[in-house]
């Protein structure tokens, strides 16, 4: 281990935390991934809505092919033109953004046409407004998980032996799953039903009701995106940042020639460390919001 | 190539590292999109993407291990504690959500009692949805099921960079083979399941034998493919 | 995905069978015609009729998630759409390896098809079999993918590295890691045409545009990637004519966007009847 790679992890965690932050708020304000499940709901229980329909596969593929172009392009500039790395990284997260454009935009509009019975609209001022913030978010994402395989490739002691746009397209499925299981939940289970009682899931009957109505006039995604800024997106990149972070910490440290075991047993260090964090945040929400007051069993244990 | 015993050796490692995937499926706790509403307990995501995002995170700490090692036991574990951290953190940081943003507490609709801890669960389980968040039970089958999707992962990687030396070829193959088992998985589950106290769980046995038959044509397809360059 | 998609059987326009022909037929000419005339006029201009093919196999592939998906699978359309590129990318690397160990270099595609097509056709019976999903069209359904898939990896591979050789697919598209998005292009190419037009009033036509657009696009990846592998020319030319096919039939798309959509508004507020 020496300063400079471990500076290299440090900066790995850090482009890790921002990209699955931007990648969770580029999937709200592009309404993408299950939650989005209700707003495709919405309009068919009646309730068109002016809020964007971003249904591009699921986040993992999507976040796959955005970072896997930006290595991609960003490679290519390296290998064939020579250009310094960050300005080959930039080139090829614009390209990366841009294709994320067209498959949102297509989304949008295939999606809501398909909803011709339910009279829900194709709003072109959305897409106009909302898909420049989409882009955006995918540029930080797609340029973040870029440079992440390009440091585990060309910079770090030992090389990774894959090549960079695979080491992005593993990473660009992680933060996508990452993204889809943590940040979605603060888009899907509060923000789009602040219309219910506070502190429980969604109640079945409620599906589709979603909130369509703003402080002033009509909700729109870059208001979701206002929302889930706030605690949706750092958790998701806490997530991913603790992914990359732990995983090559331990390897840096401890160098996998020599020391390998120690690498694992602080690997499994660090899943029992979770376990137990996991078991006080359940313990700890169990006492502090306790029973519903409709439950008619005993409450015992 | 010349077939001796080596290669039976690599495709009963492909065909294990498979069923691990497929069989590793059955833990992951995914609610799907239900679970993404607080509607229903587990991760609010889709099996496959998560068991990819888990098993494949492992996949890429198995290949560093491997670049520098070729200790069978070092590279399996390395794939699985990889895969370990990715779902661990993942969960961990959903139970932020759960806990903090939607305000509910962890509660399971498939059992009463927590088999882990013992807490008991109908109380806590909001009227109208089949419980939310991830208890303790459900967190404990996540880890075993994504640490067994990077094992079968580095299991996969492992004899097919024995045969081909290739490793951007071994890993996109370990990618097309844990994709193939990992969806026919989830299409075993149908969506959604709890983890292994879940009664879907006892479906595992279609996925394995469905699994075992793609993951011998699979392997007899893999061993047969030189390196290349 | 449980809400929205067609009832069973979704209706369509244009004949699965008629389909199926022209994307297998389609892709396998064309993968072929540009390896040889490559090969003959010793260049790699053409290495763009391998893109161009793989779109043909895009559209067979976009239109048998279509079928499979309008039953409802309970995963998602993304699931089957990995599942086509996971399959996919065994048959190519397995017709191209055997087809050189035989020394048969240019036999790889029909090989590729074959396992593609049998190793889809198995996994369908799996699923009806031995999961019990009893979809009629699960077995025919998952050997096309599995065939578009390979296909469209494999022309899709071919434009990168303007050669059907197995050493030099390996070396120009794997080892530089450009298989990655060809993988991931290739995959939502074929899943995202359904997937972003799902819903009660779903048409055929609209999703196989959808599905020509999205290969334009990633023809413009492979185009990029073959500046690398091939010089500027070849890259440059494939490049153009994918943004040529992406505006192409981009335009056409809104068109039936048009078409379809209850309306289409500059800006406005909830519709009036529901208001």
């Amino acid at each position: 281990m020496d300063a400079f790679s471990m500076g290299l992890i440090a900066a790995m965690g850090a482009l890790a935390t921002v990209a699955g932050a931007s990648e969770d708020i580029e999937s709200d304000v592009g309404s993408q991934s299950n939650p989005n499940s209700q707003v495709q709901l919405a309009a068919q229980v009646g309730n068109p809505h002016r809020i964007y329909n971003k249904a591009i596969s699921g986040e993992p593929p999507a976040n796959a092919l955005w970072a896997a172009t930006a290595a991609m392009v960003a490679y290519t500039l390296i290998t064939a033109f020579q250009m310094p790395a960050l300005f080959a990284l930039v080139a090829g997260a614009s390209v990366a953004a841009l294709f994320n454009g067209v498959f949102a935009i297509s989304a949008y509009f295939g999606r809501n046409s398909s909803q011709r019975r339910f009279n829900q609209w194709v709003y072109l001022d959305i897409v106009r407004y909302t898909t420049p913030s989409i882009m955006a978010h995918a540029w930080i994402t797609s340029f973040c998980i870029a440079t992440i395989s390009y440091i585990m490739v060309y910079m770090l002691p030992i090389h990774h032996p894959f090549p960079m746009p695979i080491i992005a397209l593993i990473w660009g499925l992680a933060v996508g799953a990452i993204g889809s299981s943590v940040g979605d939940i603060h888009y899907g289970g509060e923000r789009e039903f602040q219309n219910r009682q506070f502190g429980c899931g969604l109640n079945t009957m409620l599906s589709g009701q979603i909130v369509r109505k703003a402080e002033a006039g009509l909700r729109n995604s870059i208001d979701n995106a206002w929302f889930c800024t706030k605690f949706g997106g750092p958790a998701t990149g806490m997530g991913f940042g603790l992914t990359v972070f732990l995983d090559n910490w331990r390897t840096t440290v401890f160098d996998p020639v020599t020391q390998a075991s120690l690498a694992i047993a602080m690997g499994i260090f660090f899943i029992i460390v979770e376990v137990f964090y996991n078991l006080y945040i359940e313990k700890s929400a169990r006492r502090k919001y306790g029973p519903y007051p409709e439950y008619k069993g005993d409450i015992a244990a | 190539m010349n077939f001796d015993i080596n290669t039976i050796v690599y495709i009963l490692e492909i065909l294990v590292g498979g069923l691990l995937v497929g069989i590793g499926v059955h833990f992951v706790p995914v609610g799907g999109a239900p679970a993404a509403m607080a509607q229903a307990t587990g991760i609010g995501t889709g099996t496959v993407q998560l068991a990819a995002g888990s098993g494949l995170t492992g996949l890429l700490a198995a290949g560093l291990m491997m670049s520098v090692t070729d200790n069978l036991w070092l590279i399996l574990a390395s794939g699985a504690v990889g895969a370990g951290i990715m779902i661990g953190s993942t969960m961990l940081t959903g139970s932020w959500i759960y806990a903090y943003a939607v305000g509910a507490p962890f509660a399971s609709a498939k059992v009463n009692y927590d088999p882990i801890t013992g807490f008991s669960q109908p109380p806590y389980v909001a009227p109208g949805t089949v419980g939310q968040g991830i208890p303790t039970i459900c967190f404990v089958s996540g880890l075993i099921g994504g640490m067994m999707g990077g094992l079968g992962g580095a299991m996969i990687y492992y004899p097919l960079y024995l045969i081909n030396g290739n490793a951007a070829l071994s890993a996109m193959f370990a990618i097309g083979i844990f994709l193939v088992n990992a969806v026919l998985a989830s299409w075993n589950i149908q969506g959604t399941i709890e983890g292994f106290h879940d009664p879907k769980f006892k479906k595992w046995p279609f996925a394995f034998r469905a699994c075992a038959i793609a993951s011998i044509l699979l392997a007899l397809a893999a061993v047969l493919i030189t390196g290349g360059a | 995905m449980t809400v929205g998609g067609g009832a069973g059987g979704a209706p369509s326009a244009f004949d699965p069978k008629k389909i199926r022909m022209y994307g297998l037929v389609g892709s396998v000419v064309g993968i072929y015609l540009g390896a040889i005339l490559n090969m003959a006029l010793n260049t790699n201009v053409f290495s763009f009729v391998g893109a161009v093919a793989a779109i043909f196999a895009v559209v067979m592939g976009a239109n048998s998630v279509r079928r499979i998906c309008a039953y409802g699978i309970g995963t998602g359309v993304p699931s089957i759409g990995m599942l086509a590129l996971g399959m996919g990318i065994i048959a190519v690397m397995f017709g191209l390896s055997v087809a050189e160990t035989l020394g048969f270099g240019l036999l790889g595609p029909i090989i590729t098809l074959v396992y593609a097509g049998v190793f889809g056709y198995i996994i369908g019976v799996l699923a009806n079999k031995v999961i019990k999903f009893n979809i009629p069209v699960m077995e025919e359904g998952n050997a096309d993918l599995s065939m578009a898939g390979a296909m469209a990896i494999l022309g899709w591979s071919f434009a990168v590295s303007g050669n059907l050789g197995y050493f030099d697919i390996v070396k120009n598209v794997l080892m530089t890691g450009y298989i990655a998005i060809i993988f991931i292009a290739g995959g939502l190419a074929i899943l995202h045409p359904f997937n972003a037009n799902l819903g009660p009033d779903e048409k055929q036509d609209r999703t196989l545009v959808n599905a020509i657009m999205v290969s334009g696009i990633a023809m413009i990846a492979t185009g990029i990637a073959a500046i690398l592998t091939q010089g500027l020319a070849a890259g440059l030319l494939q490049l153009v004519i994918g943004f040529a096919l992406w505006f192409y039939f981009f335009k056409m798309y809104y068109k039936l966007v048009k078409r379809d959509a209850a309306a289409v508004v500059g800006t406005g507020l909830l519709p009036p009847t529901v208001q």
